[in-house]
This record gives C-alpha cells, structure tokens and sequence, in this order.
C-alpha cells in the first residue's frame, strides 16, 4: 500500500461564519475571505505538501470552487508548484474535473506539461467532481458523464498521438489540429486515475485498467472493488491491489490521545463538506434516477448518511472520531494503532494498493500537521508498503 | 388515460380528452400533471392534446435528442401526424418556449398561440435575471417563487409509486438538459418573434416570481398584435393554480 497524502488547502478562518449561515460553498460571499491571510496559508500548505517528499510519501491534489473548504482552485496550478519543490514523490491529481472543463485540449497540455516538468511524476485522475461543482462551472448536470467520457477519450488521445495534428467532431467538443506541445514523458500516457462510489464505476473502470478511488466510505467501497475484480477477470487479467485506493482521514500521535485529538481536527473536514445550501445539493441529472427516486421519498437529508460496518447510520456532520472509525472514514491512534487498523481494513478490502491521506484540515495547526506527516511516513508508510493481496483475498 | 404515439422514431406518451377544436397543450418545466382537474376544464371545449415533453413522464429520450429545437420540430411533425388543422397552441412556462420556437418556424397549421408565463427570451441585460434561478434555490423557496399560494401546489411525494417518481425525475433532469446553458431562453429567439403571424395571447398569473410581467412586455413588443391578460391569485402555473380563470383567459377573445 502506497501512501499519497493531500489536504484541501482549506480557508477555516471563514468556517464559523459559513456554518452559521448554513452554507460553506457557491453562495457564501467571498468578502469572508481576508486573502492576505489566505496567501499566508497557502504557503504554510504549500510546505506541508514539500515535507512529504522528504520523508518519502507521495502527494495528491484536488481541487474544489467557490468554497471555504478548500482554497485549491486548480489542480496543475497547485502541482506545478509542488512539482519544482519535490524529487521524488509522485504527484497525482484527484482529480481534473473534466466535465466541468470547457477545453479537454487544454486539460492535456497542462498534464503534459506536468508530466515533464517532474521528470515522469505524474498521476493523472479524471474525475466526475461533486454535485456542488456543477454550479461554479455552470455545467449542465443532465449527461454529465456522457460528456466526461467524450473528454476522457479526446484528453487521452491528445496525450498518446505523436503525428498530429488530428481532428475531433464529437457530440460536445470540437477542435480541427489537436498536437500538444510539450508531449508528456510517460507514454502513451501517465497513469489514469478515477473516482466512485458504486459498482458501475467499478466495472467501467475496470474495462479501461485505470486504477479507481473511493472516498470516506468503506461499505462503499468493498462492493466497487468486488465489481472491478470481476469484471478484470471477465476481461481476462488480473486485479491487483495497486488498481484500488481509498481516502481516508488519518490522525497519528506518539500517544493515543494525541492522534486521537489530530484526526478530530481533521474530521472536520467531513463535518463541514455538507454545509452547502439546498439548491447546490443535488442538480437534476447528476445522480441517476433511481437515486432521486429514493432522495424523493426520503428527503435531501438521505444524502448525508452512511452505513458503519455494523450496520449502524451514521450523520456524517455530527459523528465522533470513534464513529468516524467504524465507518473506515478515519484511522487514529499511534503509529502501531494506525498499522493495525490499516492492516486489517486492507484484509476487509480484499488488497487496497494506495492509502490517500488525508492528514490535515481544518483548524490543525501547522505543527500539528507537520508532525503528522513526518510520523506516518516515518513510521507507518514503510510498513504499509508490505501489505499486499491478503491471505484470505488471494483464496477468493 | 394517456395513449402513446411514435413520431419522428420518439416515442411520446399523450394524453387526448375532449371534441372541439384541438387544443396542442405543451407543458411547463415541472411536468403534464394530468391529475390536476386544468385539463378536463379544458376538455369542455377542445380536444385537449398534452404530449408528456421527451425525457419526462413516460416520453422516451433517444440520445440522439437534446434540444429545445429538436422539441419544437418533434411537434410540428406530431400536428402533421395526427392531421390536426386550426390549432390552437398552448405552452406553459418550459412549453411556452417551445411554443414561441415552433411558431418562429411554421404556423399553417396552427391558427392561435397562446404564451403562458412563457420562458425562452432573453430581455435584459447581462446582470439582469429575467428568469428566476430555480435550480439555485431549495425547494421550499422555489414553491413561494412559482405559486400565489404554495400549499395549492405541494405534492406528497411519499404517497406517490416508484413509477411516478421515477417519471419526476427524470423530467427534471431533462428540464436542465434543454435549458441549463444558456439559462432556460434561447438568446437569439426573440429577434426571430416577429415572424410569428397568428393571433397570440400572453397570459400571467399576478404572482408569478418566476417570470415576471416585465418580462410579458418583452415578450408582447416583439409579437404583433399581441395581448397580455393576467389571471389574479395566480402564480407561475395559472392552468393549475386557478384552472377555470386561466380557461376563461384562453377563450377571452379567441
């Protein structure tokens, strides 16, 4: 298990008044934002980010709009950054909104540029974005993975042909001379990432190999690592741990207590990426039609509910660490506690390749997540790189 | 009940009541709503035809289909289809713009229009909301904005089968297919009204917060002769709202 860490770069100055107002993206007015103090942030991320380099750990990014959660506006912006201040780690974006994005062209050519940049580190996720994206971007959530695949299939063209220019006409992209300047190092592409929380991510993830992420969800994830197995081994090759990963929210300490009290602060992350008004929760045509039928008869709050492994519902914007660990959300304790609880998730999972830390947020100080960082790639990373396929997955 | 009927390879499903002169109703953004007791009032006196719009209802969505265009020239093959003659055509809300586009397009076989708090032009400026935001708000404020009186208009949705909901929303996501971008108008529709050479009648309710009644006058300069009638008590959806008022706007003059 490989170990990719990243924080959303979050302005929790704002938080306080966001949550009174109910409503922490789209339409909290930015005049919450003293961006002085937002420059100052962004620097002290920026370093958390370099610190993973030199203990070893990779670094992902993602990026989110027009909220108080999360400062990163621009997945290559934030990378090219990173990218100078680093040697090793692997860079990976999770990911490169690319429905939302008018111009897939483009969203090639800065992968490309990435990808040279770092010498060959880049990761590339191609990603739905969440339903509070739609408004920002102002795309039109009906078809909206129709569209993803058109700009998925055109990106990885633009990345992969080298005796161009070629012509694209499709359902929602145009472009008569596609040839990239740079072209990326890794060919025909970097690696291609994905996210998802159901079994049809798994499957269409699985007939391209791309390497697929959950978020926050262990229940969610078992059932899309099962179908991506599956459809592998129809498809006549072989899942590996190194096609899954899994964001979770990771607290470590030299005590207990103390990685205990880190990932609360991190939690907080879960606590507040709900708060968003009403109207931004579930733009019509981003979820299917069965789930609107179920978000009908139960109300907009059936969205903000998960199930923990014993079965229990958990209100992700009340939950406790403890709770937060019976949903596989966070793993806390010291390093040896972490160890264990990861060891043994990975065994649940039947093999997880790579662990997305999430290892700050919030209001954790910078010391805090200084010390977070260098225990567990310290301390936790090396070990995690031993679990492979479990005993009793390898049986199945 | 409703029958269903293939056009241009579509398969829409329709409700057909009454005897009279037909009556092409197109329905607002937020569905046919057949239950409602607007159609049998209209039914008095035409032959109501209410086609359930692609992609809500029980109307099919073929991929190939994704425009207000393609809607309007679905209807005019359906009035062809059918053999309608002298009809008079009706549009609600998301129904009033399709409406407007297909009498841009071709009026030999519709002799009256009728606009009711139509969407679909754009009148004022780029900082100007001619049409509310209705997928930037919750539910319960969308309700104040489009009904007089919003308890008139809720619906229990736990009480209602997997079918209908399932019908709802596929509507709405179809709704935001036709109209997210540019929001809910076509910008260059209304210097295309002037071509629209049959009697018309815009019709408000006086408490519409979807679409205003500055937002009717846009909409009356560009059509000749036209004339706005406002039905009082009434919000976004008169037909629903005050179902006999708006039936007697309809024939006021017609």
């Amino acid at each position: 298990m490989r170990t990719w860490y990243f924080s959303e770069m979050a302005y929790h100055p704002a938080w306080k008044e966001g949550i009174d107002r109910g409503s922490l993206r789209v339409n909290f007015p930015n005049q919450a934002v003293d961006p002085v103090e937002a420059g100052k942030l962004l620097n002290r991320y920026l370093d958390e980010f370099r610190l993973c380099d030199e203990v070893g750990i990779d670094i992902m990014v993602n990026e989110h709009h027009s909220t108080a959660t999360c400062m990163t506006v621009s997945v290559p912006m934030a990378l090219a950054v990173i990218a100078r201040e680093t040697k090793r780690s692997r860079l990976l974006t999770l990911g490169n909104p690319i429905a939302n994005r008018p111009d897939p062209v483009r969203v090639a050519e800065e992968m490309a540029w990435l990808d040279c940049l770092s010498g060959g580190r880049l990761e590339m996720g191609l990603v739905k974005g969440a339903p509070y994206e739609i408004a920002p971007a102002n795309s039109n959530p009906a078809r909206l993975m129709r569209r993803y695949w058109e700009a998925h299939d055109l990106i990885l063209k633009a990345l992969s042909t080298h005796d161009g220019p070629f012509s694209w006409e499709g359902e929602y992209y145009h472009y008569r001379n596609v040839n990239i300047w740079p072209r990326p190092i890794q060919q025909p592409h970097p690696p291609v990432w994905m996210t998802g929380m159901s079994v049809d991510t798994g499957i269409l993830a699985a007939e391209r190999g791309h390497v697929v992420g959950t978020l926050l969800s262990g229940g969610l994830a078992k059932p899309m690592y099962q179908a991506y197995r599956k459809r592998a081994r129809e498809l006549g090759w072989e899942a590996g741990p190194d096609r899954f990963a899994y964001a979770a929210i990771i607290g470590v300490g030299h005590t207990r207590e103390e990685g205990y009290r880190r990932a609360d602060q991190i939690a907080d992350y879960v606590r507040t990426a709900p708060l968003v008004y009403e109207g931004f929760t579930n733009p019509p045509g981003y979820n299917s039609v069965g789930a609107n039928v179920a978000i009908l008869k139960n109300g907009p709050r059936a969205n903000r509910i998960v199930t923990d492994r014993h079965g229990e519902q958990i209100d992700h914007r009340k939950a406790t660490v403890e709770q937060f660990m019976d949903t596989e959300t966070v793993f806390a304790g010291t390093p040896d506690d972490v160890f264990n609880q990861l060891k043994a998730f990975n065994t649940r999972m039947g093999g997880v390749g790579h662990l997305l830390f999430f290892g700050q947020g919030g209001f954790m100080s910078h010391q805090d997540a200084m010390s977070n960082i260098t225990l567990f790639g310290k301390e936790v990373a090396p070990r995690l790189l031993e679990l492979g396929v479990p005993e009793a997955a390898a049986a199945e | 009940m409703s029958q269903t009927i293939e056009v241009a390879g579509v398969s829409l499903e329709i409700e057909d009541r009454g005897t009279g002169r037909p009556l092409l109703f197109l329905h607002a953004g937020e569905g046919l709503q057949p239950e409602r007791p607007w159609i049998e009032i209209l039914a008095r006196r035409h032959r109501v035809i209410a086609p359930s719009h692609p992609g809500f209802g029980g109307s099919a969505l073929p991929d190939w289909f994704g425009s207000v265009d393609d809607i309007a020239y679905l209807y005019l093959d359906l009035i062809r289809t059918m053999g309608l003659q002298d009809v008079l055509l009706v549009g609600a809300c998301f129904g009033g713009w399709i409406a407007a586009e297909m009498a841009v397009r071709n009026t030999a076989r519709i002799s009256s229009l009728a606009l009711v708090a139509p969407l679909g032009i754009k009148v004022g400026g780029h900082l100007d909301r001619d049409i509310a935001d209705m997928h930037s708000m919750s539910r319960a404020a969308f309700m104040q904005k489009a009904w007089c009186d919003p308890a008139r208009g809720e619906v229990d949705y736990t009480l209602l089968p997997d079918a209908a909901l399932a019908g709802i929303a596929r509507g709405r996501e179809s709704l935001a297919l036709f109209g997210w971008k540019p929001y809910m108008h076509n910008p260059r529709l209304r210097r295309w009204l002037h071509r629209i050479d049959i009697p018309t009648k815009l019709i408000w309710g006086d408490s519409d917060g979807i679409v205003s009644t500055a937002y009717a006058e846009g909409w009356r300069q560009e059509i000749a002769g036209a004339t706005l009638q406002v039905v009082p008590n009434a919000g976004h959806y008169p037909h629903w709202e005050q179902p006999e008022a708006f039936s007697a706007a309809l024939e006021t003059g017609a």
